[in-house]
């Protein structure tokens, strides 16, 4: 096994600034000891020479436009749980320790390309999320996590580099207990290599307890340390909050894309796609506004799902400015990633669905429509709008032959519904009366579904030359214009 | 001073060459009518703009020949607010393959345009039929004929303006220019402008003469699709 540590030491900080585009100093402070002291801070208050340990007073005395920020354990915890989601993708073992992800990449590494490749991927992958982490790979998940944190970028592969690989480590590192750390460098040892060459029996003994030797076997791998199970959630739900508000739909892109590439990498892990991203943004003192971003077929490719978010967006009228957003997505759906279509015959096969998408996306899914014809004669239930590239029907395919036979005397256009006419003795007016040519095409149809028709179809010759499809109620009488030519 | 090789030059149909009709090698649609063919200098220009003036309906006709044979190739034939239904058996009696047809409706003028340029140059349209300023909005000005116009050339799409005769004000830069308005046999179409010649050709597309037939029925000289007249491959542009 081969365990990837993923240390995040700005997390506290990035909880609160991921989710922003320019940098504004910002300090998050956390109570030591009774006072309120800078925990983490970022570089534009860094400029000003504020520094994590000061107190908090100092800190706004070297700054005074410093934004301050309570350290909130929950988000960070609830962030790694979100990271796990991401990482997912890339192992099926996920451990947490605090500010800390653990990932068995053994399994994995030869599907993603090696580990160099792997770790440029997820370093990547962690920057477009707006974390920074370091590093670190061992064979056990504790020594992965104590690497990662004290000698970040270290790569030991096997058992037996371990032990000289944490030799140098000081003890510190290895546990938080108080007494125990005092006690072993009372004795004289101040790294693990020093404690390491002592006689076990006597290292129990000396630094009191089994669980300072236990912790020190989990991490050389010469005891079984198992992690509980992660799996990852039936669905996908995470906010960015937003530092500074935001006023302009614009500026909402760059945290909806992190919210996109979490999306993106929860979706890999699972096989999926996304078809429906709903998304929610909070207003401090409005109610939120919601929203849906429709994709033609499931997709996990952020780049595309951005561009149609900035299109979505572009229609969108703010009421209020913007504190919080919100990506959801309920269901998703099984992903093929790329469709090999059959080289001939292929007539059903959607050319371009991006540019199906822009529009669909731009002006509305009820406004690109596909056309099939259906074997009926009624003119209003001879044709249906359909999903524009929707595979064709039985009933759609076996009434093209049929409808060619009459079709040709019938028009190009036809109009949404009939137009009364008015009755000149018998004969119908549109800007004059109308001179009818030949035979009329009865159609009767329907009395079996409730659309009873029993109509008198002519070609019709206006005054200014045009060319007209009326027909004749024969039922209830009367004429109406339903076509034109040419 | 660089060469220039004249019967490219020609071919390309960016040579202005008075009333001797060119026919630009791949770059015309036949358009299944032999009196239209005529004045057109060989058929619609393809990969370009065409601006059809006269009323909204009118001019659809005309182009049936050409959805047939488009509807043929793997591409979308793009309807951008269409003022009534295509009403698709007698598209499909005409030998348009309705599945191809792609309709964009319920759009205002400003959205109309904007779908016409997203097609037009997104290379999966062989050919756009839209009605963009049918409400007299003054979204279509001559700046954004010339964007449409590129986005044409861009996406090799044939983008046929259906617009009212008022327009005829405005100058324009697509590469024909017609004018249709009804007539006793047909159609009267008269070409105002067209490129790489004289405009003023005027003929009848005769759609009613005695039969009821039309569209093919009309087609009196069987056309290839594409003129290529001694050019060897026709290459589209899209790869």
């Amino acid at each position: 096994m081969l365990w990837l540590g993923l240390y995040f030491p700005q997390l506290p900080l990035e909880v609160f600034v991921r989710g922003r585009q320019q940098a504004g100093a910002l300090a998050v402070v956390d109570t030591q000891g009774g006072r309120e002291q800078v925990s983490r801070c970022d570089a534009a208050a860094q400029a000003y020479g504020v520094r994590p340990g000061q107190a908090l007073p100092a800190a706004l005395a070297l700054c005074a436009d410093l934004a301050v920020q309570r350290r909130e354990r929950d988000r960070e915890r609830r962030a790694l749980d979100e990271l796990a989601a991401w990482a997912y993708q890339f192992s099926a073992r996920i451990a947490f320790e605090p500010s800390l992800l653990l990932l068995e990449v053994g399994a994995s590494r030869r599907l993603f390309g090696g580990l160099p490749v792997l770790l440029q991927t997820l370093r990547r992958e962690l920057g477009q999320l707006g974390y920074d982490a370091a590093h670190a790979l061992a064979p056990t998940p504790a020594a992965a996590g104590l690497l990662a944190r004290s000698r970040p970028g270290s790569e030991v592969l096997t058992c037996d580099d371990l032990r000289a690989a944490v030799a140098p480590l000081s003890l510190a590192c290895l546990t938080r207990d108080r007494r125990a750390r005092e006690l072993v460098r009372h004795i004289g040892l101040d790294t693990l290599g020093d404690v390491l060459a002592l006689p076990r029996p006597e290292l129990a003994r000396r630094v009191g307890g089994p669980r300072f030797a236990a912790l020190l076997d989990r991490v050389l791998g010469d005891a079984p340390d198992p992690r509980a199970e992660w799996s990852p959630p039936a669905r996908f739900a995470q906010t960015v909050e937003l530092l500074g508000e935001i006023g302009q739909t614009t500026a909402l892109v760059f945290p909806a894309r992190r919210l996109m590439v979490a999306l993106c990498g929860f979706l890999r892990g699972l096989g999926g796609g996304a078809q429906r991203l709903q998304w929610t943004l909070q207003h401090r003192d409005h109610p939120a506004t919601a929203f849906d971003q429709g994709l033609l077929d499931p997709s996990r490719d952020p780049d595309h799902m951005l561009e149609m978010f900035r299109e979505r967006i572009e229609r969108l009228s703010l009421p209020a400015s913007v504190i919080a957003i919100t990506l959801r997505v309920d269901d998703w759906q099984a992903f093929v990633e790329c469709n090999l279509a059959l080289p001939v015959g292929d007539v059903a096969a959607v050319p371009d669905p991006a540019l199906l998408e822009r529009l669909a996306n731009r002006l509305g899914e009820h406004c690109v429509r596909g056309l099939r014809c259906l074997a009926d004669h009624r003119p209003e239930r001879a044709w249906r709008l359909c999903r524009p590239g929707e595979a064709d029907d039985e009933e759609a395919g076996g009434s093209v032959p049929a409808a060619t036979a009459h079709g040709l005397s019938q028009p190009p256009w036809l109009l949404p519904q009939p137009r009364p006419l008015r009755d000149c003795n018998g004969v119908p007016e549109y800007g004059g009366v109308l001179r009818l040519e030949g035979l009329p095409e009865r159609i009767e149809a329907g009395w079996w579904d409730g659309f009873d028709i029993t109509r008198d179809y002519f070609v019709a010759h206006s005054p200014a030359g045009e060319r007209l499809w009326v027909f004749r109620d024969r039922r209830g009488g009367g004429w109406y214009l339903h076509g034109l030519f040419v | 001073m660089q060469a220039v090789d004249l019967d490219a030059l020609k071919r390309s149909g960016a040579l202005w060459r008075g009333r001797r009709s060119v026919l630009m090698a791949g770059r015309v649609l036949g358009s299944g009518w032999a009196v239209l063919d005529e004045v057109l200098g060989g058929g619609w220009p393809r990969a370009a703009l065409v601006e059809v003036l006269g009323d909204a309906h009118l001019g659809l006709s005309l182009l049936l020949p050409l959805l047939a044979d488009l509807s043929l190739e793997s591409r979308w034939l793009t309807w951008v607010a269409p003022p009534y239904l295509p009403y698709a058996p007698a598209l499909a009696a005409r030998g348009i393959r309705v599945e191809r047809v792609l309709l964009v409706q319920q759009v205002s003028d400003e959205q109309a345009l904007w779908a016409a340029e997203q097609v037009l140059k997104s290379g999966a349209c062989s050919l756009l039929l839209a009605w963009p300023d049918r409400a007299g909005a003054r979204g279509l000005d001559t700046a954004r004929l010339r964007r449409l116009q590129l986005a044409a050339e861009q996406g090799d799409c044939t983008g046929v303006l259906f617009r009212p005769l008022r327009a005829v004000r405005q100058g324009s830069t697509a590469a024909l220019r017609l004018r249709v308005r009804p007539a006793p046999l047909g159609l009267e179409v008269e070409v105002l402008k067209r490129r790489g010649g004289w405009g003023g050709g005027t003929c009848i597309v005769p759609m009613h003469a005695g039969t009821r037939d039309e569209g093919r029925g009309a087609r009196q000289v069987p056309l290839p699709s594409v003129l290529v007249p001694g050019s060897s491959v026709l290459v589209p542009s899209r790869a």
